[in-house]
């Protein structure tokens, strides 16, 4: 299993998926998927209990959960309805559908690590999220910023990078933009899940050692020989893509 | 300034409320920034340099800090940032910071100074930290040179002209050239213009250079989407340059993993950049230019990556329900069960207790189950079974297994089901057919109930009976009549499939050369049935057509079964299954040749087919089916006389008689090899049917110019005499 050792001597107890903080330095994450409910939230969950700090959200114009039929889904509005309130609604309407394809898990795990979904579009990056700070993963986010977004779905990836273009890069924060493609159930955003964070541990591992001891400056000549965080990212995810042929990824470095 | 009996963490931990106060309430800013300079002077510890550079970068990008205050605050940092990005010791991140903050920075100051021309102190720090920031662009690590990059975006942004804004307005990106009065004493404008075309350049330069890194092109085009949108005038140059620039040039070249991430994102964000653009204004001048680059892009980029994931071979990530891929993955997922294992039994006699006690443990061996009572034992057998991992399971499952089968290693002969007469009196409640379904628990029930018979005592005690090797008997033979009613089944079954399928309309026909499953249509599949009935069983036949003929039952045959149910397929409506006829028999006869070829006492199908289809048709023909038997005799690979024969006998019925010879007439036309036969054939219609004389004679003259002679020689004679001798055939 890919554990990057960030600091030395931290303990590295793995028990049930969870480990102990290792703390040192983190990459800020952040996922995002259509509806930021199922693959989304499953990485926001293991990015969390990785200790990473993370946020996440959904690129759609509302959330939408399947229904009795195609035709029927369940729609709900961002950053009003909160994942208990789906849970409660869904329970009430046919709970053994509901247990039965899923949906009722996926919300009581969503409901445990945030509020509710919020919307990409929405979201006022750099604004403080103090009022988060109960979410799962939220320390370290306090800033609202972020310093890598994960994308499930090539779609969100490109809304992604259209919405900031829109937003014209105010904040002059350079932000490495993945894409990972993964299919919209539960299984496949399981092992999405567990490749977006070997990605997070591979990228975070080479950001570490970049803030490890630099005791030289950045323009003597072994700085620039010397390969940083930044540079590195389209190694570490050509490395990462062998790891995990079947979640074909994209990459930029975008602007915030 | 922190006490400085604090360590560094401690220090930082107070830095890190401060910030958090801040966070809450902005009004905190200019206090908390004033305090927290003199921390970053040169001489202090990275980490604390690092904190107050990122709280800098992070206060100046924060939206929700008003402008105006930002503008008063940013003339406060700017000497503490000339002091970090000029000392050239200074760590990478802190730099980093630095210039991100001097990005944000920029805009504020020159709004300030086109308020204030006075303060030239303030606008020549900004210039010292912009030309610092120019100087290291192209030499510090890559972390940093993309923040220059975007440095370099914002002085372009702010230096060239946009929309007019109010210069008291907040929102720095509004900052531009617009702002600025043309005489102002510190910022002519012309030189700010001039200088942002310069660096536009430069920032562009790295489209034109033959630059592999994907970061500093990537981080260019990120930035350029405002500078498009918001400065029409230079938007042109801008896209003209990314209209030249092949972001797939190094593809040709052999792909590392990071070189094709590289290239990828290179690719998918230009076409990303130029989607936007095109969305925002699809009226723009380039709209039709960008356009065909984007598809020219999407098509060399599938090309090259769809060419590359073929190549690498069928595990690609096309498709992530694959089953084997699923597997491999979830085996990825799934923690492996914990080895379990079961130790072998030690040579010798055991008992059934100890062949399936797994436990290594010797207190729990030693514990008696019955001293339980029996519904307390169900329940703990319940839900051990419920919590139960299956692969635990299925590894003690195999080591009981095992054990069995090292225990019939070794006692061979102890127990043969095939031979030992466990079961000496027919029991009714079994059938002995049929005991391969038992498992060991019955087999063993069973031993307890045999008989005490002398073959059946073992050496053993009762419980020992470790399972011997057991063969399941053979299952009896089927009769004939079953496995004829079996075949007759698949048969139909076969059929059945047909048709189920879509009949389509005029296909393409490719005759004998046609691929027999090209298509899942019912011409494929009736394609397929007829290469059963010819090929499967061709060349297994012959022995059995032989030696069974005396039989009553004719022997089964696969491929006569298929025959007979394509022919009575074929007969539910012959008129529209001509085709299917044809095809069979074309399928019927080549298979013949092959045979023939193959070896001299072939038995051979299409003589004998042929004559039972036409046997079928012709009784329901009628005068209007010309076409039809033009087309089958026209069409079917073999004429014989037997089956010229057929035709004749239409000649009998004056509705069919013109039909008959006409389908004849066609062949003696258009079937060279087969005239002299077909003449022949009309001869002996001459020669029977005496009224179709006058309809042969309208047909063949052409061939046999002797009939129209004939005819009135008979016709005279007649007249003559009225008993007519025929005369003989001049064709032989």
């Amino acid at each position: 299993m890919a554990q990057p050792q960030t600091q030395a001597g931290a303990a590295n107890g793995i028990s049930n998926g969870e480990r102990q903080d290792p703390g040192g330095f983190k990459l800020k994450f952040c996922t995002v998927c259509a509806s930021n409910q199922n693959r989304s939230m499953e990485s926001h969950l293991r990015l969390a209990a990785a200790h990473y700090p993370v946020i996440s959200f959904g690129t759609g114009s509302l959330v939408r959960l399947p229904g009795p039929s195609i035709d029927k889904p369940n729609v709900y509005q961002f950053n009003k309805t909160s994942y208990d309130s789906m849970y409660k609604e869904l329970e009430s309407k046919d709970p053994r559908l509901y247990r039965a394809n899923g949906l009722l898990n996926m919300l009581e795990r969503n409901r445990g690590v945030k509020w509710g979904p919020e919307r990409w579009q929405d979201w006022q990056v750099g604004a403080p999220r103090l009022e988060h700070n109960t979410d799962r993963g939220a320390e370290g986010l306090e800033g609202g910023v972020v310093d890598v977004v994960i994308t499930c779905e090539e779609r969100c990836w490109d809304a992604v990078i259209d919405n900031l273009m829109e937003r014209g890069s105010p904040l002059n924060r350079p932000v490495h933009v993945i894409n990972v493609d993964i299919k919209d159930n539960h299984e496949e955003a399981l092992i999405g899940g567990r490749g977006i964070l070997d990605l997070a541990d591979s990228l975070n591992k080479a950001a570490a050692e970049e803030r490890e001891a630099n005791p030289s400056g950045f323009d003597s000549g072994n700085a620039a020989s010397r390969a940083g965080f930044d540079e590195r990212v389209p190694e570490i995810i050509g490395e990462w893509q062998e790891r995990w042929p079947n979640l074909p990824a994209v990459w930029t470095l975008a602007w915030f | 300034m922190a006490a400085p009996a604090l360590s560094v963490e401690q220090q930082i931990k107070q830095l890190d409320d401060a910030r958090k106060l801040v966070l809450s309430d902005a009004n905190y800013y200019p206090q908390i920034i004033q305090g927290i300079l003199p921390i970053a002077a040169p001489g202090a510890r990275v980490e604390l340099r690092r904190w107050v550079s990122d709280f800098l970068a992070e206060t100046f990008a924060s939206p929700s800090i008003p402008a105006q205050q930002k503008e008063t605050m940013s003339l406060i940092v700017l000497d503490t940032l000339k002091s970090m990005i000029e000392n050239p010791q200074e760590d990478a991140a802190v730099v980093k910071s630095v210039v991100q903050t001097a990005a944000s920075v920029y805009p504020l100051v020159v709004r300030w100074i086109i308020n204030n021309s006075y303060d030239g102190p303030t606008w020549e720090k900004m210039l010292a930290i912009k030309s610092r920031i120019l100087r290291i662009w192209d030499t510090a690590a890559t972390g940093v040179r993309i923040c220059c990059i975007k440095f370099a975006q914002r002085v372009v942004l702010v230096q060239t002209k946009g929309p007019d804004a109010d210069p008291r307005r907040g929102d720095p990106l509004e900052v531009s050239l617009s702002m600025v009065p043309p005489n102002h004493p510190l910022i002519p404008p012309n030189n700010l213009q001039a200088e942002a075309s310069g660096l536009l350049d430069r920032m562009l330069a790295v489209f034109q250079e033959n630059i592999s890194d994907a970061i500093l092109v990537d981080a260019t085009l990120n930035s350029l989407s405002i500078l498009i949108r918001a400065r029409p005038h230079i938007a042109n140059r801008i896209l003209n340059v990314i209209l030249n620039f092949n972001p797939l040039k190094q593809a040709n070249s052999p792909m590392t993993p990071k070189s094709r991430v590289m290239i990828k994102s290179m690719e998918k964000t230009t076409r990303s950049l130029l989607v936007h653009i095109l969305k925002r204004d699809n009226q723009h001048p380039l709209a039709g230019k960008i356009q065909q680059y984007v598809e020219r892009m999407m098509r060399s980029k599938s090309d090259i990556f769809d060419e590359q994931t073929r190549k690498r071979g069928p595990p690609e990530p096309t498709d992530g329900l694959d089953a084997a891929k699923r597997q491999k993955l979830s085996a990825q997922v799934k923690p492996a069960a914990p080895k379990f294992h079961v130790p072998p039994l030690a040579p010798g006699s055991h008992s059934v207790a100890e062949l399936f006690t797994v436990t290594t443990e010797e207190g729990l061996k030693g514990f008696d189950v019955a001293q339980l009572a029996e519904h307390l034992v169900v329940q703990i057998g319940i839900t051990i079974l419920q919590r139960l991992d299956a692969d635990t399971l299925n590894q003690a499952v195999e080591g009981v297994r095992k054990r069995l089968q090292s225990m019939s290693a070794a006692q061979p002969e102890m127990l043969n089901a095939a031979t030992a007469p466990l079961d000496v009196e027919e029991d009714d409640d079994y059938e002995p057919d049929f005991y391969g379904a038992e498992d060991t628990e019955q087999i063993l029930n069973k031993l307890d109930g045999a008989p005490p018979l002398e073959e059946t005592k073992l050496q053993a005690p009762a419980p020992d009976m470790a399972l011997g090797h057991f063969t399941l008997p053979a299952p009896p033979p089927l009769t004939h009549e079953q496995v004829a009613q079996v075949g007759q089944g698949t048969v139909a079954r076969v059929f059945e499939v047909m048709q189920t399928l879509e009949e389509k309309g005029k296909t393409s026909k490719a005759g004998i050369n046609r691929l027999a499953a090209s298509a899942y249509d019912r011409p494929a599949w009736i394609t397929i049935i007829t290469r059963l009935a010819t090929r499967a069983s061709a060349g297994l036949e012959e022995v059995n057509a032989v030696k069974l003929e005396p039989h009553q039952m004719p022997p089964f045959s696969l491929g006569n079964n298929i025959r007979e149910s394509l022919y009575r397929y074929i007969f539910e409506d012959f008129r529209k299954r001509i085709d299917i006829a044809v095809q069979w028999l074309c399928e019927e006869w080549y298979n013949d040749k092959m045979q023939m070829k193959s070896g001299e006492d072939a038995v051979l199908h299409y003589e004998k087919w042929a004559i039972k289809v036409i046997d079928g048709i012709v009784p329901y023909l009628d005068g209007q089916d010309r076409a039809l038997v033009i087309k089958f005799l026209g069409e079917i690979p073999g004429l014989s006389m037997e089956v010229l024969e057929r035709v004749k006998g239409l000649c009998v019925n004056p509705t069919t008689v013109n039909m008959a010879l006409q389908s004849l007439l066609f062949l003696v036309a258009y079937r060279p090899p087969a005239r002299e036969l077909v003449l022949a054939a009309v001869e002996d219609v001459w020669n029977t049917y005496e009224d179709a004389r006058p309809v042969v004679v309208k047909l063949f003259t052409k061939y046999r110019p002797d009939y129209a002679e004939r005819i009135k020689a008979v016709e005279e004679e007649k007249k003559s005499n009225g008993v007519a001798e025929v005369p003989q055939a001049v064709a032989a």
